[in-house]
C-alpha cells in the first residue's frame, strides 16, 4: 500500500506540469497571508483555509492519474449524479437567502459547485463525438445540457452560479469553434431577453442590480458593501497599506472579507502591485492551461481543460470587478483566494483534469 | 440522427486547428478583459487614490461602542452611596496622529499630565490596535477644557469625550464595602477577552464594585455612525442599544455605619453589625478608612504611598481579610459544643482554683482570677470568663470532636458574604498544624484552643456570624449586603432571594448559652454597659493578645506595628429575648474587651435600637471597672 503510495507519487510528480502546479501554490500562498490578516489574528480560518487547500491538491493528484479516456468514458454517469444531487438541495438544503447547500455531517457540499465542473465534461463528452463545428442540430443538444442543470441552480435560486456554469457550458461550445454569426446572435437573443428576464428574478436579486446602479440609494445594505469595498481598494494606493494594516477590513467596513471581498483585503494592504501580481498570475495560469488544451491529444481533453481554463478567467474577472464596483454584486468568490470548502476543492479538483489531459498527452486512446 | 456516421465525419486535424484558433482568441478576450479590470483597477487605487484614501480616514469611527450608564449603589433605606456624574476625558486615537511625542508634549502644556497617566497611556497603547482610542486623561477641569477647545485644530486625533464617572458621596465611610472601581488596565482587558470592553474606562476593583461588576456594568451596546474627516458625527446608521447596569440596594444601614465610626472615635478596629433573622449585613466598618473616590481617576503616586506606608494600613480590609485569636468570645461556642455534645450539661459544675494542671504535667495554666473563683457552672462560667471551665471542656472532648462542633458553627470556613477576598480563618487542628510545623499536635495545644488562644485565627465575619447564629436561637443565615437589585430607574426592586439558611444547634442548648450571655451584660465581665440600658443587652467579652502585655500597654497604638496589636473583642446581640441586631467589635490595642469593646458596642446599639434623637446621649467613656476580671487567656509559664 506505501510502497504503491509512493510509485504513484513519484509517477505524479515525474508527468505533473510544474508550471501550472507553482502558479496555483502561488495564489494559494497569497490566500494563505490574506487570511491571516482577513481573519484578524483568528488563526482558525488560516488553517481551514490551509486544511482545504491540502484537501484540493490531493483531489487534484488523484484526479489527475485518471486517463481523459476512462473519464470520458464516465462522464454521462458522473453528469447525471451530480444533476441529480439538485433537488435534493430544495429538500434538505440550507443557506441564508437561498437554499445552496447539503450538509453532509462533517462539511456543507454545495451542488451547484460540483456543476461547474460535471457541465463542461458533459459537453465535451458529447461535442467530441459529432463533427465539428457544430450545427444546430448539435447546438440545440448543447443548449439543452447546459440550460437544464442552469435553471435548476437559479430556482434554488443562485444566480451567480447559474451564470457560471452557463459560461463554463459556453466556454466549451465557443472552444468547439461555434461560428461568430452563431455566437453573435446568441449573445443578441440574450440581450434582448433580459427585460424578461428581469421579471424572474428575486427581489434581492433586483435590489443588488438596483444598487449597483446606483450605490449611495442603499447606504445600509449592498450598496454599503460596493462602497467600503471601493474605499478599501482605492485607499490601497500604489503600495497598499501593509499586511494586517487595512482598516476598513479591521473595523470591519468591508462585509465578508474573507470570502466575497477577500481581494478586497488584498488590494487595500498590498496596492496596485499586489493586484497585478495577482493578475499576472491568474493570466498565467489561464494561458498555461489553454496550452495544455491546445496540445491535448483528442477533442474531449481540449474541449474540457479549454473550457475549464476559462471558467477560471471568469471567476476572477467577475469577482474582481464586483468588488470594485463594476459589476452586481453576485456570489463570486476570487478564485482559489477566497475563504471557502467547495469553491477551492472544486477549483483544484478542475485543475487535477487539466493536469490529467498533460500527463496523458503522449498516449494514444 | 448523426450518432452513426460521426467517425467519418470527423477531421480531427482540422479540429486541432480550429480549437488551437479559438484558445488563442479566447485567450486574447481574458487577457484584454483583465487588462481593462487592471486598468479599472489602476483608476481606483492611483488616480482615485487621494479620494479614497481621505474617504478611508474619515471612515474610522463606526461601530462606536455605546457603554451603559453603571448601577447605583443605595442604602437600605435609599441613601445614595455610589453615584454617575457627568465628565470630561482626553482621548489619543495614535493612528491619526503623525508625531505622537509632539502631540503628547504639545498637550502637557495645556493639561496637566501626571507620569502615572503617561504611563497608563502608554502601556494601554501597546496593548489595543491603533485605531482604537486610548485614554490619556480623565476629568478633565473646567479650565484644561476651555483650553483644549481653543488649540482643538492643532491636534488631530485628539478629542475631549464626555462620560460619566462614578462618585462616591460618603468618601471614606463605604471604602470597605463598597470599594471602588479604577481604570480598566491591559490585564483586566485579556480577563475580559472581548475587545469591546476597551471602550470601558473603568472596572470594579474591590469590594461591591467588584464583586457585582457584572450587574453593575451592564451590556455594551453599539451605535454606527458615519463620520467625516474631522471625525464629527453625519449621521447614526443603526444600532445595538446597550443594557443598563443594575442598581444595588445594599441591607447597610448608612446612619448605623456613621454611627458605629463615630462610636469608635480615635481608636482603629472593626465592627459587623448583622441582622440575626436573615443575615442581613447592617452596618461594617474597618478603620481606618481611605476614601475610595481617590482610585476612580487614577491615584496619585503621593496619595497611594501615603496609604501603603500607614501603619495601621487603611487598605487593609480587617474583616474580611483580617482576623486574630477570638479570646474568651470563642467560650458561648465552646459551652455550646459542650451542650450539643452532650458532655456536659448547663447545670454541671467545675472547680476553678486559679491554675488548670494537665493530669501528669507540671505546666499550668492561669486562671483568669487569682486564686480562682470556685465551683462555676455554665452560665457562670460564660459571665465571669472563667478559663479553667473550658480548659477541662476542651480536654474532655478531644480536638476532633472540638473541631467538629467548632467548624459547624463556621469557624475555619468562609462565611460566604458577597465580597473577594475573603479570609477563611484558622481553626486549630492537628491536620492544621502538620500542614504548617515538623511539630505534632499536643495535648496542651488542645487546652488553650478552649479559651480562643493558640492557632487560632477568626475574622470578625465568622464572629458577627456565630453571635448572629446564637441570637436567631440556632439558625445560620449567609450574610449578605445586597438586599435588592433593579434594572433602570423605571423598574421596581427585585428582592434578593432569601438567603440559605441551616439550623445548626438545638434550641434548648442555645437559651442556655443566651441565659449566659444576658448575665455577661448584667452581672458579669460587661456588666457596666448594662446598668444604664432601656433595653436587655447580651454579649460576651474578650481578650486577644498578639504580644506579651508588660511594658506595651501604655504604646500609642497607632504606633504599633499592625501585627503586634492585641485586640479587645466584644460580640453582643439586643434587644436579649427579641434580637433585632447581633454585632461583634474588635478595638484594637484597645486594653480588655470590657474596657474599650463593650462601651462601643453599647453606643452603636443605642443608636440603632433607641428613637432617633435620643441615642444622641449615648454612654460616656469607659470609667468602667475594669478591675473586676481582666479578661484574658495568657498561659502561665510555670
Amino acid at each position: 500500500m506505501i510502497a504503491w503510495l509512493r510509485d504513484w507519487l513519484i509517477e505524479f510528480l515525474d508527468k505533473v506540469d510544474w508550471p501550472l502546479l507553482l502558479g496555483l501554490c502561488g495564489v494559494m500562498v497569497a490566500s494563505l497571508v490574506v487570511q491571516s490578516s482577513a481573519g484578524g489574528g483568528d488563526s482558525h480560518v488560516v488553517i481551514a483555509q490551509g486544511a482545504r487547500f491540502v484537501a484540493g491538491v490531493i483531489a487534484m493528484v488523484m484526479i489527475s492519474r485518471i486517463p481523459p479516456a476512462r473519464l470520458r468514458t464516465w462522464t454521462p454517469l458522473i453528469f447525471a449524479c451530480t444533476l441529480a444531487l439538485m433537488p435534493l438541495v430544495f429538500v434538505l438544503g440550507s443557506g441564508r437567502s437561498a437554499r445552496l447547500w447539503i450538509h453532509l455531517g462533517f462539511f456543507y457540499l454545495q451542488p451547484g459547485e460540483l456543476l461547474k465542473l460535471t457541465v463542461p465534461m458533459m459537453l465535451a463528452w458529447y461535442l467530441h463525438s459529432v463533427r465539428l463545428p457544430p450545427g444546430w442540430l448539435a447546438l440545440t443538444i448543447c443548449a439543452t445540457i447546459i440550460g437544464l442543470p442552469v435553471a435548476l441552480i437559479v430556482l434554488q435560486p443562485d444566480l451567480g452560479t447559474g451564470m457560471l456554469v452557463a459560461a463554463s457550458g459556453a466556454f466549451a461550445v465557443f472552444l468547439a469553434g461555434m461560428a461568430w454569426w452563431r455566437i453573435g446572435l446568441f449573445v443578441g437573443l440574450g440581450l434582448g431577453s433580459l427585460p424578461i428576464a428581469w421579471q424572474f428574478l428575486m427581489p434581492y436579486q433586483k435590489s443588488r442590480i438596483l444598487v449597483f446602479l446606483s450605490p449611495e440609494s442603499d447606504p445600509l445594505g449592498t450598496g454599503w458593501n460596493i462602497i467600503q469595498s471601493k474605499i478599501a481598494i482605492g485607499s490601497g494606493g500604489w503600495f497598499g497599506k501593509g499586511w494586517g494594516q487595512g482598516t476598513q477590513a479591521h473595523l470591519d467596513f468591508l462585509p465578508e472579507h474573507t470570502t466575497d471581498f477577500a481581494f478586497s483585503v488584498l488590494s487595500e494592504e498590498w496596492g496596485w502591485i499586489g493586484v497585478m501580481t495577482l493578475f499576472a498570475l491568474y493570466l498565467f495560469i489561464v494561458g498555461r492551461s489553454l496550452w495544455i488544451a491546445a496540445n491535448a491529444r483528442d477533442t474531449y481533453s481540449r474541449l474540457l481543460s479549454g473550457a475549464l481554463a476559462m471558467t477560471f478567467s471568469i471567476y476572477v474577472l467577475v469577482n474582481g470587478a464586483m468588488i470594485a464596483g463594476l459589476l452586481p454584486v453576485v456570489g463570486v468568490p476570487m478564485p482559489l483566494l477566497s475563504y471557502g470548502g467547495t469553491s477551492a476543492v472544486s477549483l483544484l479538483a478542475s485543475f487535477g483534469v487539466i493536469m490529467s489531459v498533460r500527463a496523458h498527452r503522449k498516449f494514444m486512446g | 440522427m448523426r450518432f452513426g456516421t460521426r467517425q467519418t465525419m470527423k477531421n480531427p486535424h482540422a479540429e486541432a486547428e480550429q480549437f488551437r484558433r479559438r484558445a488563442a482568441e479566447g485567450f486574447l478576450i481574458i487577457a484584454l478583459a483583465l487588462s481593462g479590470l487592471a486598468f479599472g483597477y489602476f483608476r481606483l487605487q492611483v488616480l482615485q487614490h487621494q479620494e479614497y484614501s481621505t474617504r478611508s480616514e474619515a471612515n474610522r469611527i463606526k461601530a462606536r461602542p455605546i457603554v451603559p450608564a453603571r448601577g447605583l449603589i443605595y442604602d437600605r433605606n435609599g441613601k445614595l452611596l455610589a453615584d454617575n456624574v457627568p465628565a470630561f476625558r482626553l482621548e489619543i486615537t495614535s493612528d491619526k496622529i503623525a508625531n505622537l511625542d509632539a502631540t503628547l508634549a504639545g498637550l502637557s502644556q495645556l493639561v496637566s499630565i501626571t507620569p502615572e497617566e503617561l504611563a497608563q497611556f502608554k502601556s494601554t497603547r501597546k496593548a489595543i490596535r491603533s485605531f482604537f482610542p486610548v485614554v490619556l486623561k480623565l476629568r478633565l477641569s473646567e479650565e484644561e477644557r476651555a483650553r483644549l477647545a481653543v488649540n482643538r485644530y492643532r491636534f488631530p486625533g485628539v478629542d475631549v469625550v464626555p462620560y460619566l464617572t462614578r462618585r462616591y458621596p460618603y468618601g471614606n465611610l463605604f471604602g470597605h464595602v463598597i470599594g471602588y472601581v479604577g481604570r480598566l488596565d491591559v490585564k483586566d482587558l485579556e480577563k475580559l477577552g472581548d475587545s469591546k470592553y476597551s471602550a470601558l474606562t473603568h472596572i470594579g476593583k474591590s469590594g461591591i464594585e467588584r464583586y457585582y461588576e457584572e450587574k453593575l456594568r451592564g451590556e455594551i451596546g453599539y451605535e454606527e455612525v458615519e463620520t467625516n474627516v474631522d471625525g464629527r458625527e453625519i449621521r447614526v446608521l443603526k444600532g445595538i442599544p446597550a443594557k443598563p447596569g443594575s442598581d444595588l440596594r445594599l441591607t447597610i444601614d448608612a446612619d448605623l455605619q456613621q454611627a458605629m465610626v463615630a462610636a469608635f472615635g480615635d481608636f482603629d478596629g472593626s465592627a459587623v453589625a448583622v441582622d440575626p433573622r436573615t443575615g442581613e449585613i447592617l452596618a461594617m466598618v474597618s478603620l481606618p478608612s481611605y476614601d475610595p473616590n481617590l482610585f476612580v481617576n487614577g491615584i496619585s503616586f503621593a496619595d497611594y504611598k501615603a496609604l501603603i506606608d500607614n501603619p495601621s494600613r487603611p487598605l487593609f480590609n480587617r474583616n474580611l481579610q483580617g482576623g486574630g485569636p477570638p479570646g474568651s468570645t470563642i467560650k458561648p461556642f465552646v459551652g455550646l459544643a459542650g451542650l450539643e455534645s452532650g458532655l456536659r450539661k448547663p447545670s454541671d459544675r467545675i472547680f476553678s482554683s486559679g491554675e488548670f494542671h494537665i493530669p501528669g504535667q507540671r505546666r499550668g495554666y492561669r486562671d483568669a482570677e487569682a486564686g480562682g473563683v470556685g465551683w462555676v457552672d455554665l452560665k457562670q462560667s460564660i459571665a465571669q470568663s472563667v478559663n479553667t471551665y473550658y480548659y477541662q471542656l476542651a480536654m474532655d472532648m478531644g480536638i476532633q470532636r472540638f473541631d467538629e462542633y467548632l467548624s459547624r458553627y463556621g469557624f475555619g470556613q468562609k462565611t460566604g458574604i458577597d465580597l473577594v477576598g475573603e479570609s477563611p480563618g484558622v481553626l486549630p487542628s492537628p491536620e492544621w498544624k502538620r500542614n504548617h510545623s515538623k511539630e505534632p499536635w499536643y495535648l496542651g495545644e488542645t487546652v488553650i484552643s478552649g479559651i480562643g488562644q493558640g492557632y487560632w485565627v477568626v475574622t470578625a465575619l465568622q464572629l458577627a456570624q456565630g453571635v448572629a447564629t446564637i441570637a436567631d436561637n440556632g439558625v445560620r443565615h449567609r450574610l449578605h449586603l445586597v438586599g435588592a437589585q433593579r434594572q433602570g430607574f423605571d423598574a421596581a426592586w427585585q428582592p434578593e432571594a432569601p438567603m440559605p439558611s441551616v439550623r445548626i444547634a438545638d434550641p434548648a442548648h442555645i437559651a442556655a448559652i443566651r441565659d449566659a450571655m444576658v448575665a455577661v451584660v448584667q452581672t458579669g465581665t460587661a456588666h457596666g454597659i448594662g446598668v444604664d440600658a432601656p433595653y436587655q443587652i447580651a454579649g460576651k467579652t474578650g481578650t486577644a493578645q498578639k504580644v506579651g502585655r508588660k511594658g506595651n500597654i501604655s504604646l500609642d497604638p497607632h504606633s504599633l506595628p499592625f501585627n503586634l496589636r492585641h485586640q479587645a473583642l466584644f460580640i453582643s446581640y439586643a434587644p436579649a429575648d427579641d434580637p433585632k441586631i447581633a454585632m461583634v467589635v474588635v478595638v484594637e490595642h484597645g486594653g480588655f474587651g470590657a474596657s474599650t469593646a463593650a462601651p462601643i458596642s453599647r453606643r452603636i446599639l443605642d443608636a440603632y435600637l433607641l428613637p432617633k434623637g435620643t441615642a444622641a446621649s449615648p454612654v460616656t467613656e469607659p470609667p468602667l471597672p475594669v478591675s473586676k476580671t481582666p479578661d484574658d487567656g495568657e498561659d502561665v509559664t510555670p
